[in-house]
């Protein structure tokens, strides 16, 4: 039913259930062709429209075995998106998670956790526990990840569920042709999966309302940082980052430095940008990423080299190892932001963490390597002045930048 | 294919052909293009693996064609039309009309930054310090740990690869090897030059010198070699080595050049140096003429006419380098070399008891001329214009001077020499300071104004370079010279003019001994190639190769501290008025102990390792990343418990091979990636020691490990006999087996095939067996009972952090 208000998942009244009998009554591929009207693109930060991963995987399984994984694993501590939706609407995941599995035959699906989400964990226990007799052939289960940011890759995600390390995989082949046991898997996460009862219910039509032309729908995102009251909001894609700073509560212009927006991996923009558009397309032309759907507002007392390094440091804890350019690219970089912000950098550091970034960009193997990359081209292009600070006068642009180092890389040769 | 409808795993692609064999007919081929070239793929293979067949040199360190591929290393990325970033070739599968990108320049600088960052984390010893250091590049610990077993004539042959007079440079080497020594980190350098100087002297007194290798059979070929000295002798050495007949002609009497004629007798003692020289004469076909100057008595022209083959110009820088100052003809203004040639053939010099002598410069012949000048009874007092650190002598020379009585003074330079009774009375010097820095990175004297002053004297010996005589060049067609007045050679050692090589301080200028020597001998590789007739800008290419070696970091493992042995040596009482020989040498003992104070600081698998021979192929010799913090480095502990397979996983880097050949072909899955982010590394579960994982010993990991961090153990093989009598055909040696060797072949009375015969799998019963295409799903037992399959809910306990 087309309604004059645009809805939202986190508090449209629904009987989710309901909509999945629908669906299922529909057949495959006119559920395809309904999604792929919506539009719906996957939330987890791709932005890749879920019809055709569906159609892609329907395909490849061929009538065989094939999964649905719910990702709802919030590997940013700073974004508990899923968590959200799990605590507020989990029959929304288990219900969509049931319609992607009838588009593409699958008996299996996965709800994917982080292992220390507990109260989503036994949000969405507790609405299996009802649901599961209404589910059918289709056996849903909770699988737990193994903590940390790399966890929530998809490509890491069916080494888990495979019970192996979180490592990513190389790409091509896709999940969606060879997935999880070498079978065709739609991994999709909680948020994109949630809005898929609402698309059946109200048709695609009513789902493009909102939003973009290109991104129709809402998006939950995580407002952190300095602003007045920080927390997950839900809002229609097309909105600017000021518009949603405002939701939460605003942040005085003389407060802000910098927007730290798609998560660990995500690009820093100045705070003047608050007019970027909240989209795919958009933040990346910006420089960064939707990714995680993170705002962070950075306050004037930080220091931009000092917050990349750390953001480094982080990545350089969090990186799987697999691939030379994340494992050991992250933790060098690191070591050289380090060395600008202990006032040991020179300025010829700049256009070699260009060169790095690069770098990373281009031969590093799954996103986590390759949008990192986006941290030093933002910070640098944006924040110069911070880096023209520590590398020309020797000192911190906000004066809180400890030494972390007493010597910088140096170049060597074997005599 | 296309990537979609591709159902075969990527993890469980098969290579249908090795990349040394052809495609078997029957298989699907597809065209793709690399680098502008069409290459017949096979249907489904990686592009790397086509690639490599067709001849494309695409780097990788984690590809073996056993196994999945794990797109790990990251070197391996290619361009392919249609996709937005580099994707691995090892990875990929090729599909017609592929358009493939290998080579370029992009791809270049990324895959070297690859190799940068690999070798960054590489915390392990490549190529030792002190070989790298040595001109000639001499297997200093493999010498060394032969001396410490007490085999000293293998260990002279070792060196004789390189450098054919270990003794001469056991004295007079300025040993660039040392000031490298990774002792040094530790307490202090390994002794090396005396090391190989105690070898040496063990050699002279054999009948018979020890020769590095036999000499070859005569080729017919004639070369002759112009100078007797350090370049020509090592010359003459290896062109005879290699079975060329050689002359070597020289302008003085005696041979040695400025080992006999310019380095003195304290330091060299001529005997034991013509003892030494003799093994090139006990060589078959090689002769010595003395007395005849290039120029003189012959010229090229001539040489070529009497049939040689191909000349080597080692003749030396003979000339001293004019001062350019008023007075510097005057009576009492003697030149140096002249002056060291007529003291060590006995000739009467013009310095003796009383004479106040001052010597002008700073560089080995400046401390030669002073320190005989101070053993003829003189008063000598030397002058440089730069300070002692900037001193072209080795600093044992300038210490030993100074403790001989020999006055130092820095920082003045002559301005004039002054006249007193139509002879030198004195030099006038202008203070000096240091400057900005020259192309050399010296800091430029430059003079201090009114700062003038006059040291008196009765002898001025200016000692500031020496030049090659280069007169004959007038004669000889095709021999250019420099600016510098050396001679004019190829990266090949080679003159303009085909078949003259030059080498030594001919080619170099003033050099020391030991560069002269490694010319040397590389002019004499270079020789013999451009007598087999091969293309000689290759032959350049090959050498300059040879000599570039990649840059590691490396950290030096705990060693208990043990001070070099000393040399002993002549009280400097007892040097005035004596040219006795100063260092007088170790004794076996000593020779011993010193040797077995090397770290062996050298990796087992130099010239096997991938990981060096990319590093080299991409032209990385200097790394960006050193003198961070130490956390930043990774130090593991060796594990050598193993019996056959030593583990080192500071070379490790993360390529993942052996984990992957261990699980999928031996099944033994001993490794795995532990720690985590950065500190990931591939090891046993909890890094126990690999004796206590379910390793068979077979050696597959040592054998795809592309770097030395997985390596098997030397050991003496022994030959098992097999007791026929006792066997009972059990066949637990063909089932243990992890390569299934033993197994496979008709042959083998304990095979399979041959203990059951014919009846596991009859031929029929094979045709009629179900088959499936790679195209299709195979069905799993999992399929009808997908609980049986069920993943586990909770990841089993994750490993422990490394070093939590």
């Amino acid at each position: 039913m087309p309604t004059s208000t645009p809805y939202r998942i986190l508090d449209t009244p629904i009987t989710a259930a309901h909509e999945r009998d629908r669906a299922r009554a529909m057949g495959p591929e006119q559920l395809i062709a309904l999604i792929e009207a919506s539009g719906l693109r996957g939330r987890g930060g791709g932005g890749f429209p879920l019809a055709r991963k569906l159609a892609t995987a329907r395909a490849a399984a061929g009538g065989g075995s094939s999964y649905v994984v719910a990702n709802a694993y919030d590997a940013d501590p700073g974004s508990p998106l899923s968590r959200t939706i799990l605590l507020a609407r989990p029959d929304l995941v288990i219900e969509g998670l049931a319609i992607a599995a009838s588009a593409i035959g699958a008996t299996s699906g996965y709800i994917y956790l982080h292992p220390e989400a507990a109260a989503a964990r036994a949000s969405v226990e507790r609405a299996l526990a009802s649901a599961r007799s209404s589910l059918g052939d289709l056996v849903v289960e909770i699988a737990l990840g193994p903590g940390g940011f790399m966890g929530g890759e998809e490509s890491a995600l069916l080494a888990v569920l495979e019970s192996r390390r979180a490592m990513a995989r190389q790409r091509p082949p896709y999940p969606a042709t060879q997935g999880l046991l070498l079978r065709p898997t739609v991994i999709s996460s909680a948020e994109t999966l949630a809005a898929l009862p609402l698309i059946v219910r109200d048709g695609a039509e009513a789902f493009r309302r909102v939003g973009t032309a290109a991104t129709p729908g809402t998006k939950l995102v995580s407002v952190t940082g300095a602003v007045g009251s920080p927390g997950v909001y839900e809002v229609a894609f097309g909105v600017t980052v000021g518009e949603i700073l405002e939701h939460a509560g605003g942040s005085p212009a003389a407060t802000m430095k910098g927007l730290h927006i798609g998560g660990p991996t995500g690009g820093i923009l100045n705070a003047t940008r608050t007019g970027v558009v909240f989209d795919y397309e958009t933040l990346k032309a910006a420089g960064t990423h939707l990714g995680s759907a993170q705002i962070r507002v950075i306050g004037p007392d930080v220091c931009i080299v000092n917050e990349a390094a750390h953001l480094f440091d982080y990545l350089a804890k969090e990186t799987c190892g697999i691939c030379v350019p994340c494992r050991v690219g992250t933790k060098r970089v690191e070591g050289i932001l380090e060395g600008i912000y202990s006032d040991l950098g020179r300025a010829d550091d700049l256009p070699w963490l260009g060169e790095l970034a690069d770098h990373l960009d281009r031969f590093s193997l799954c996103g986590f390597g390759i949008t990192s990359a986006s941290i030093l081209r933002t910070t640098m292009s944006e924040f110069a002045g911070d880096y023209a600070s520590h590398i020309t006068d020797h000192r911190c642009p906000t004066g809180t930048c400890a030494p972390a180092r007493s010597r910088r890389y140096e170049t060597m040769a074997q005599p | 294919m296309s990537l979609i409808e591709q159902t075969q795993p990527a993890e469980s692609q098969i290579p249908t052909v090795s990349h040394h064999g052809e495609i078997p007919s029957g298989q699907p081929i597809c065209e793709i293009t690399i680098d502008g070239k069409v290459v017949t793929a096979v249907v489904g293979e990686s592009i790397l693996r086509a690639a490599q067949r067709a001849g494309f040199n695409v780097p990788t360190l984690c590809d073996d064609e056993k196994l999945a591929p794990a797109a790990a290393c990251r070197m391996c990325l290619v361009e392919i039309e249609g996709y937005d970033r580099p994707m691995p070739s090892c990875h990929l599968p090729a599909e017609a009309g592929m358009k493939v990108t290998a080579t370029s320049n992009g791809l270049f600088d990324m895959r070297k930054q690859n190799l940068e960052y690999i070798l960054s984390d590489h915390n392990a010893y490549c190529m030792p310090p002190c070989q790298i250091g040595c001109p000639t590049h001499i297997d200093i610990p493999g010498y060394l740990e032969l001396m410490a077993k007490g085999q000293h004539v293998e260990a002279a042959r070792l060196v004789k690869e390189v450098l054919p007079f270990p003794y001469a440079l056991g004295l007079v080497c300025p040993a660039p090897c040392q000031e490298v020594c990774r002792r040094g980190l530790v307490e202090e350098e390994i002794a090396i030059r005396q090391c190989h100087g105690y070898g040496g002297e063990l050699s002279l007194e054999m009948d018979v010198a020890p020769t590095p290798f036999p000499q070859e059979a005569t080729t017919g070929k004639r070369v002759a070699v112009i100078g007797a000295g350090p370049a020509g002798l090592t010359c003459a050495y290896y062109a005879a080595l290699k079975g060329h007949a050689v002359t070597v002609f020289d302008m003085m009497e005696k041979q040695g050049g400025m080992l006999r004629y310019g380095i003195p007798e304290y330091r060299l003692p001529k005997v034991k140096l013509d003892k030494e020289l003799n093994s090139v004469w006990q060589l078959r076909d090689a002769e010595f003429k003395g007395g005849m100057k290039l120029g003189r008595d012959f010229t090229i022209d001539d040489l070529f006419a009497q049939g040689y083959d191909a000349i080597f110009l080692g003749i030396g820088a003979w000339t001293s380098n004019a001062l350019r100052i008023p007075g510097e003809d005057l009576p009492g203004v003697i030149e140096a070399i002249s002056y060291l040639r007529q003291n060590a053939s006995g000739d009467p010099v013009p310095v003796g008891q009383g004479n106040k002598v001052v010597v002008l410069g700073g560089g080995f012949t400046t401390f030669d001329c002073a320190r005989s000048s101070r053993r003829l009874g003189a008063d000598v007092t030397v002058v440089y214009r730069r300070g002692r650190k900037e001193m072209g002598a080795h600093y044992t020379e300038v210490d030993d001077a100074e403790h001989e009585g020999i006055t130092l003074e820095f920082f003045a330079a002559p301005v004039r020499i002054v006249e007193k009774n139509g002879r030198a009375g004195g030099v006038e010097f202008q203070r000096m300071a240091l400057g900005e820095r020259d192309a050399s990175g010296r800091q430029r004297p430059v003079p201090v104004e009114g700062s003038e002053f006059i040291i008196e004297c009765d002898t001025v010996i200016p000692a500031i370079g020496q030049s090659p005589v280069l007169d004959w060049m007038e004669t000889t067609p095709g021999v250019r010279k420099t600016r510098r007045e050396t001679i004019v050679a190829s990266g090949a050692l080679m003159t303009d003019r085909p078949g003259v090589f030059a080498g030594g301080d001919a080619q170099m200028g003033p050099v020391t001994v030991i560069q002269c020597v490694a010319q040397g001998k590389l002019a004499a590789k270079a020789m013999d190639r451009y007598l087999a007739g091969d293309d000689m800008s290759i032959v350049a290419e090959e050498l300059r190769a040879e000599e570039e070696v990649p840059e590691l970091i490396d950290i030096v493992p705990y060693k208990p501290e043990e001070p070099q042995v000393r040399m002993p040596f002549l009280p400097f009482a007892d040097r005035v008025k004596s040219f006795e020989l100063i260092e007088k040498g170790y004794d076996k003992a000593a020779a011993e102990k010193e040797a077995a104070r090397c770290l062996q600081c050298v990796c087992p698998d130099v010239g096997q390792c991938d990981l060096q021979r990319l590093s080299l192929e991409h032209g990385l010799t200097e790394n960006k990343f050193h003198r961070g913090e130490p956390v930043e480095y990774h130090d593991y502990e060796y594990d050598f418990s193993h019996d056959f397979i030593l583990r080192d996983l500071n070379k490790c880097i993360n390529c993942t091979q052996c984990v992957r050949i261990c699980r999928d072909v031996i099944g033994a899955n001993c490794y795995g990636l532990m720690g985590s982010g950065y500190d990931s590394i591939v090891t046993t579960p909890w890094n126990v020691s690999l004796s206590y994982t379910d390793c068979v010993s077979c050696g597959a990991c040592a054998e795809t490990c592309p770097t030395g961090a997985l390596m098997m153990r030397e050991r003496d093989l022994q030959t098992y006999e097999l007791d026929v009598v006792r066997c009972i055909y059990c066949g637990d040696c063909v089932e243990v087996c992890p390569h299934g060797a033993l197994g496979e072949t008709p042959n083998f009375e304990l095979s399979t095939y041959q203990r059951f015969g014919v009846t596991v799998l009859a031929k029929e019963e094979l045709a009629a067996a179900r088959t499936w295409k790679p195209s299709e799903h195979i069905p799993l037992a999992a399929d009808s009972q997908r609980d049986a399959i069920r993943p586990p809910e909770i990841r089993p306990p994750g490993p422990p952090r490394w070093n939590a």
